[in-house]
């Protein structure tokens, strides 16, 4: 799991944070993916939180053309440059 | 214990909080601003979405209420509240909701009265139309879509300043454009001498002899410190505000207290076009389509990063590693519903409960929603159309568990109504039945405005500031440093 994951996981309430990552576990392995296809709302939900930390990395996301360190260190600059809060 | 003394305790420092803060502040009141979340620094924001959900949102972005269907609102926590992690859309309230609020609830509130608090907040926030040029590729293709289908449209107006169009506005704004509450109201009470407490929990309003006599709460270090003030403000948002104002024995004669919640419940839909979109670059809420507006929905823009676009596209499995690797093609848009179903908060155990039922209108709503919204697509070139829908379920014949709902509005339970028999608040937001306790966020808002919310509020806190200081609203200019011209650029 990606350690933004854990920051989103973690930062959730208990009964929340138990469940993701037990839908998480369950999406992972061919018997829990089928298990949870019975159940579209409760696979999406697994398959969104699942997918929230997998196309975080951030190799995933350059080669899909976004560069979240790009976009930060430009925002650093221009408050830097512009004297922003 | 510690102790601290004010003028005003203000409860919250959001859309609502941070307003009436600065107005009572530069007007020369002393202010004590207790806020439970933390000042985020602007160089901790990382674009990164789960980081980000984790860190800005309450419960780390997991608040969900309790019906069919279960709606995710994410809210957010700490100095700027719900202002720091939104996309930024300003609308004034609509001339027919407040002509409907002085009818139902007795308010006496037409565009005359706000336009002076509306001009200073855009005013303070730097409120410009969004160029076509930030727009971005992801704004063009619902905007050719509504072009070729007749249907009204526009760009929004947002409260941003010198924006490059970074793209992650609801994951904290790496650039400080977005002109949210933190980085503008903020800094001018704390100019004008107000004092901003972070970490501190408000468990109780003090009153006694039937008037406000200051607060308590507990601190992140667990201390606690008692506040005593002769008004109060409480702004900790449409679902929290109810709930201290419970604890506080508060508000309740008229049985609205937690009542009444509208929510604007939303959703989106995805779209593979032929052409790259990077939807990630530009403004992600640039456009609205506002043709349906009298039947009840309207259109707006939504997009994001990578990890936003997968943990919101309604697929899984197979065909959402297939849609993902489209990413760059990818166009999303969003649908948002003027509800008429209306919720109720409570407190089960110290936490909020939110239960909110879709009723059948609303769903008819989101029934001709859905299918408009694969119109829209289509008519723009679309090949394929992604609707948020279960497997199977048709748009036409959706249930409400059939749907995969967001709301980033909640509103109305402390509702506001000129009779004590009706609301929690009177017209001036004062809480009917007890002397010095007010109350500036999204909670005394009567109805579902059918557009966002926040500039309704921060007029609301304006005017609210203005009635506390005894003085008329000015629509001239907020101190220096704080404004810009129509560009948005600093003048």
């Amino acid at each position: 799991m990606s350690d933004g994951l854990d920051t989103f996981l973690a930062a959730a309430p208990w009964p929340q944070r138990a469940g993701l990552r037990l839908l998480v576990a369950l999406v992972r392995r061919p018997r829990g993916a089928a298990l949870l296809a019975r159940a579209p709302l409760v696979e999406q939900a697994a398959w969104s939180t699942l997918t929230l930390g997998r196309y975080d990395d951030p190799a995933v996301g350059r080669a899909l053309g976004w560069d979240a360190a790009a976009v930060v260190e430009r925002g650093r600059a221009l408050r830097r440059a512009e004297g922003r809060p | 214990m510690d102790r601290l003394e004010a003028d005003f305790c203000v409860v919250g420092a959001g859309a609502g909080g941070a307003v009436v803060a600065a107005e009572l502040a530069e007007g020369g009141a002393r202010v004590l601003v207790l806020e439970q979340g933390p000042q985020h620094d602007p160089d901790s924001f990382t674009a990164r979405p789960p980081e980000m959900l984790g860190r800005l949102y309450r419960d780390g972005c997991q608040t969900a209420t309790v019906g069919s269907p279960p709606i995710l609102l994410p809210l957010g926590r700490g100095v700027g509240g719900t202002t720091l992690v939104n996309s930024g859309t300003c609308f004034r309230t609509p001339p027919h909701v407040l002509e409907r609020w002085a009818e139902e609830f007795g308010l006496e509130l037409d565009e005359a009265t706000l336009a002076p608090c509306f001009e200073r907040v855009e005013q303070a926030l730097s409120v410009a139309e969004v160029t076509p040029e930030l727009a971005g590729a992801n704004a063009e293709v619902a905007r050719r879509g509504a072009e070729r289908l007749g249907w009204s449209h526009g760009y929004l107006r947002r409260n941003a300043r010198g924006c490059v169009g970074s793209g992650v506005c609801v994951f904290g704004c790496p650039t400080s454009a977005k002109q949210h509450t933190g980085i503008t109201y903020i800094p001018r009470a704390t100019a004008a001498g107000a004092q901003i407490v972070t970490g501190a929990d408000v468990q109780q309003i003090i009153v006694e002899g039937g008037r406000a006599r200051g607060v308590s709460a507990r601190l992140a270090d667990g201390r606690r410190l008692e506040v005593r003030a002769p008004e109060v403000v409480v702004a900790c948002g449409t679902i929290h505000t109810p709930l201290l104002l419970e604890r506080s024995g508060l508000g309740g004669a008229c049985g609205q207290r937690g009542g009444n919640l509208a929510l604007h419940p939303a959703t989106s839909a995805f779209a593979l076009m032929d052409e790259d979109v990077d939807m990630a670059r530009g403004v992600p809420q640039s456009v609205y389509i506002d043709e349906f507006a009298s039947d009840g929905f309207m259109f707006e823009g939504a997009a994001g990063p990578p990890a936003y676009a997968a943990m919101v596209l309604p697929l899984t499995g197979e065909r959402h590693t297939r849609a993902m690797a489209d990413y760059r093609r990818l166009a999303q848009f969003g649908l948002m519903v003027s509800d008429e179903s209306r919720g109720r908060v409570h407190a089960v155990a110290g936490r909020a409960v939110i239960r909110y039922d879709l009723c059948d209108r609303d769903l008819a709503k989101f029934r001709a929603g859905l299918l408009r919204m694969r119109e829209l697509f289509l008519a723009a070139g679309a090949r394929e159309v992604y609707l948020p829908l279960a497997p199977g379920a048709r748009p036409e014949s959706a249930r409400p568990r059939d749907l995969k709902l967001m709301a980033f509005h909640p509103l109305g339970t402390a509702r506001a109504d000129a009779r004590a028999t009706h609301g929690v608040t009177d017209g001036d937001l004062a809480v009917h039945g007890t002397l010095g306790v007010h109350v500036a966020d999204g909670s005394v808002v009567p109805s579902a405005l059918g557009v966002n919310p926040q500039l309704t509020i921060m007029a609301l806190a304006t005017r609210l500031a203005f009635g506390l200081l005894g003085r008329a609203v000015s629509s001239a200019p907020a101190p220096a440093g704080a404004h810009t011209s129509a560009n948005g650029r600093a003048s």
